[in-house]
């Protein structure tokens, strides 16, 4: 993440723009006459433990592990030392007192009898084999450190690749700890086209200068009565099931308080959703086809002069040419794509070109197309067209507040505190990858096919980060696993579970703590910043996964460049040097501070650190055509690309395989991998479900409950069949990330990991640019499993 | 009498927080339940209008919560109730609440 700063020479700002298109700008911390951070609410009389009917309560903010996107307040009640329960506190603007399933059964993942306390090794000839051996700390971080080092020693320390996963902090300072072991090559584990939110945030930061995120008034410390929010007139949800999901730091259920308020909802989604049948109008699209149907909603609105014409002359760069790329995309013709009702296109264009205001509720489908990169594009097109930009009930800009960075991704410059090798090689990628390379980051298909092909420099050691990637993101775990088993000298992991990541490949197993059992800074979100509370001693020997960052640390840079003997420290530290005004401890009194933050910033100056109005970019203006595309040398405008497998880009596959896959939709309960384990949230689902309409079921002779076998050139698994008219029709709609932690370690499945895993069925080639990849609109087929 | 427990299942998004609050409040195994989802649908009741909802109904091991509401407290799936669409209370106060929405009462 770079700070804000516009070099003075206009040469280097399309890096500039590209290199800020990857985090969001810090904008300078408002502060009172005593220095202190000012902020819009007010913690007098609030307390962060009391005694309450002979517990003791520790009020925090939930976050991490176990993983989630969001941050709810909790109060979590103690008795003799033991987190007894965890409640929602009623008091944080965030969650305003409700907790999901998840948090109310956190008790019940940290007394879990199958959590890992204490750190293992294991032969590495004997990976994927129960042969496990408690050691001390002190020995597993010798082994860290001597295994590390022999990499380095033998190829260098870009031979180790830092995988990361998504929901769990740690992963928020996968730049430290990549930067403390000088390598590269980090990332989503094993996950093409770093496919969640950030092929959406790249290009569309580098047309508006910063994230910006819906507005359900989670802004403001009043929340639904602040004076100038608007609940948006209407929500359009896109590829995305928020409710479920609560992804990217949104809280699903806010869309549904803003019902209550009068927001309408629009759906995009090939099934229907608690949204999208309480929706005006649900589109349900054919899987990848989404940038077809935003062009058309783009072509009515400039062709029906619905837009915002004073933000679009006055604060947009780049609308002729706009308006010219979407000349072509009549509703006819995207209607014939997508497969809906040509009416519906025109009937959306209309309600959100003529609302008061509107919000993009948009979705990890958006990024899950191998041309992921542009349809966030053309999605966001339409947030610039209608002028929603820091409009109430829009998009607002989320900066960091109080300097911490969002999602705490520190600056570069806030790193300069690590020694780095001025010779340091540069990430795996491909050439023809032009954003990734302009970002600076690997690939991870480059990374998986050099393992397989052993190039001189590839990826010798793993250090997964809260990540299972063989179970849950990684694209052709078959693969995966025979590069992690066979070619990697070298796998630590951090994590509370042995996973099958963790049971067939890792060489090292390093337990870390849940969120009751540590400090912490929460609120990696651009409207709260606050603390993990500690409410309990750690059980057996877990520590924190920074804990176990720094200690790292220390052993290749020494005292000197991590002297923190506590989190506590540390934590002060990181707060200190990005200048946000908090200690810990005076964030943990408060426990959650919220920054001021008002709306139409582009007009006064709040969006840039010179203080000029506009926008972030290149052109200070909202870019229709972004400059730094250009530059790229890739297209500046978005156009619609069918998917690589399709009906129609590949009809003589479709012949064979006559179904459009999709996959990653959330259950209740699960957050991706996890949560199997866990009695009240597997009862919910117990097993792996495919959802396939009643017309496709019948044609391939399969009934509700049946096991069936998925298939396609790239893969097979089975799952269950769960027959329901909630699918669209050709589609089918299969689970993720399961596996069978009750079936024990030593039957040699790795809990069965490969046999339901609709990851094998995946493609491996991210999109144009290098971001986007082929989650959603795979083609197979289905057949009875015969057993 | 025993309080009464309002749904507006208008908004009741079927996230199963309220069957886990209560098993959790209440120390019940995962098939046992103070509170129990039904679901309605998915159902085309018309060419473009679906019904596809979720009411939960409490069962004879809900006893309201009396300890926590005596204390001040709001029973567990109450407060925790992720659409914020449960009430509990005297039945004349919640009869009061049943404006614009769908609501199922439960005595
Ligand atoms: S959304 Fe996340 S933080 Fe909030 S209650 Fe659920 S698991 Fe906890
Ligand atoms: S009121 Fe209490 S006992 Fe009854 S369902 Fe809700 S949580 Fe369970
Ligand atoms: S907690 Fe509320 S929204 Fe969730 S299932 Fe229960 S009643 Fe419905």
């Amino acid at each position: 993440m770079t700070g804000q700063k516009q070099s003075s020479d206009s040469g280097g700002k399309e890096v500039k723009a590209i290199k800020n298109a990857t985090a969001t700008a810090h904008v300078k911390c408002e502060v009172d006459e005593n220095g202190r951070p000012i902020t819009a609410d007010d913690p007098s009389g609030r307390k962060w433990t009391w005694e309450e009917d002979g517990y003791t309560v520790f009020r925090g903010n939930a976050r991490t592990a176990p993983g989630c996107h969001d941050n709810c307040g909790v109060l979590m009640y103690v008795k003799d030392g033991k987190l007894v329960k965890v409640e929602g506190d009623t008091e944080n603007p965030y969650n305003q007192g409700r907790l999901c399933l998840r948090c109310l059964t956190v008790p019940d993942v940290i007394y879990h009898p199958d959590r890992i306390l204490h750190p293992m090794k294991r032969a590495r000839e004997d990976r994927g084999k129960d042969a496990w051996e408690r050691i001390t700390w002190e020995e597993a971080f010798d082994l860290c450190e001597a295994g590390l080092r022999e990499i380095q020693r033998k190829y260098g320390p870009e031979a180790l690749y830092v995988a990361c996963g998504t929901g769990r902090d740690v992963i928020l300072y996968e730049n430290i700890f990549k930067a403390l072991m000088g390598t590269p090559n980090s990332g989503m584990a094993f996950f093409p086209g770093q496919s969640c939110y950030l092929p959406r945030t790249f290009s569309t930061n580098l047309k508006g200068g910063a994230l910006f995120i819906s507005d359900y008034s989670q802004y403001f410390a009043d929340r639904y009565d602040h004076p100038g929010w608007m609940p948006p007139e209407y929500v359009l949800v896109w590829g995305n099931n928020p409710v479920v999901a609560n992804s990217d730091g949104s809280l699903g259920h806010w869309i549904v308080e803003c019902m209550k308020r009068g927001s309408k909802l629009v759906t995009i989604d090939p099934k229907l959703t608690w949204c999208a049948a309480h929706s005006e109008y649900w589109l349900q699209v054919r899987p990848g086809t989404d940038t077809a149907l935003a062009l058309a909603i783009g072509h009515v609105i400039v062709d029906e002069g619905l837009y915002d014409h004073e933000f679009v002359e006055n604060w947009t760069f780049g609308f002729e040419d706009y308006a010219a790329s979407v000349a072509e995309w009549t509703p006819e013709r995207a209607a014939a794509i997508c497969e809906i009702d040509e009416d519906l296109i025109w009937s959306v264009a209309r309600a959100i070109g003529k609302a008061e205001c509107w919000t993009l509720q948009w979705g990890v489908a958006l990024d899950h197309t191998s041309e992921g990169f542009y349809t966030g594009m053309a999605a966001y097109d339409l947030v610039g067209l209608t002028g929603m930009f820091d409009h109430p009930g829009g998009m607002v800009a989320g900066l960091a507040p109080f300097n911490c960075g969002i999602g705490w991704m520190p600056s570069f410059e806030d790193m300069a505190w690590i020694p780095q090798d001025p010779n340091m090689k540069p990430p795996i990628t491909y050439e023809n990858l032009v954003g990734l390379n302009m970002m600076g980051m690997a690939d991870s298909t480059a990374i998986l096919e050099g393992m397989e092909r052993n190039d001189p420099y590839s990826i010798k050691a793993v250090w997964f980060f809260a990540t299972n990637p063989i179970t849950n993101e990684g694209a052709r775990p078959d693969r995966i696993l025979k590069v992690l088993q066979e070619v990697s000298e070298f796998n630590v992991v951090q994590d509370l579970w042995m996973t099958p990541t963790a049971m067939a490949c890792c060489d090292v197993f390093l337990p870390v703590a849940t969120y009751p059992e540590r400090v912490g800074v929460a609120g990696h979100q651009p409207y709260l910043t606050g603390s993990i509370t500690q409410a309990i001693e750690p059980l057996g020997e877990v520590k924190s996964d920074n804990e176990i960052v720094v200690e790292m640390g220390r052993r290749f840079h020494g005292e000197e460049v991590c002297p923190w003997k506590t989190d506590e420290e540390y934590y002060d530290f990181l707060l200190a040097n990005c200048g946000s005004g908090w200690t810990y401890k005076q964030l943990r009194e408060r426990t959650w501070a919220v920054p001021k933050v008002e709306y139409y910033r582009y007009k006064t100056g709040k969006l840039r650190a010179d203080g000029q109005p506009g926008f972030n970019t290149v052109t200070g203006m909202y870019e229709f055509t972004p400059v730094a595309l250009g530059s790229m040398g890739v297209p500046t405008t978005a156009t619609f690309v069918e998917p690589v497998e399709s009906p129609v880009s590949s009809p003589e596959l479709f012949e064979q395989y006559p179904l459009i896959l999709t996959t990653g939709a959330r259950n209740w309960g699960f957050f991706h991998s996890e949560g199997r384990q866990i009695p009240h949230l597997r009862r919910i689902q117990p097993m792996p479900h495919c959802r396939l309409h009643p017309n496709d079921a019948k044609k391939y002779g399969i009934e509700d409950g049946d096991w069936i076998v998925i298939e396609n050139t790239h893969g097979s698994c089975r799952q269950i069949a769960e027959v329901t008219p909630r699918i669209k029709e050709g589609v089918v709609s299969a689970d993720h990330g399961w596996w069978f932690p009750e079936r024990g370690a030593d039957d040699g499945t790795y809990f069965g990991v490969m046999e339901c895993n609709i990851n094998k069925l995946l493609s491996t080639t991210p999109g144009t640019v290098g971001l986007g990849n082929s989650f959603k609109s795979q083609l197979c087929r289905v057949s009875k499993y015969e057993g | 009498m025993r309080n009464a427990l309002l749904i507006n299942y208008a908004y009741c998004t079927g996230c199963h927080t309220c069957e886990v609050a209560c098993q959790k409040e209440k120390g019940l195994g995962p098939e046992q339940f103070g509170i129990k989802l039904t679901q309605i649908g998915p159902d085309q009741i018309e060419e473009r209008k679906w019904q596809y909802e979720f009411v939960p109904v409490p069962t004879d091991r809900c006893d309201r919560c009396v300890e926590r509401t005596e204390s001040g407290k709001q029973p567990s799936c109450v407060k925790h109730c992720q659409a914020g669409c449960m009430y509990a209370g005297p039945l004349n106060d919640l009869v009061p609440l049943m404006a614009d929405g769908k609501y199922a009462l439960f005595t």
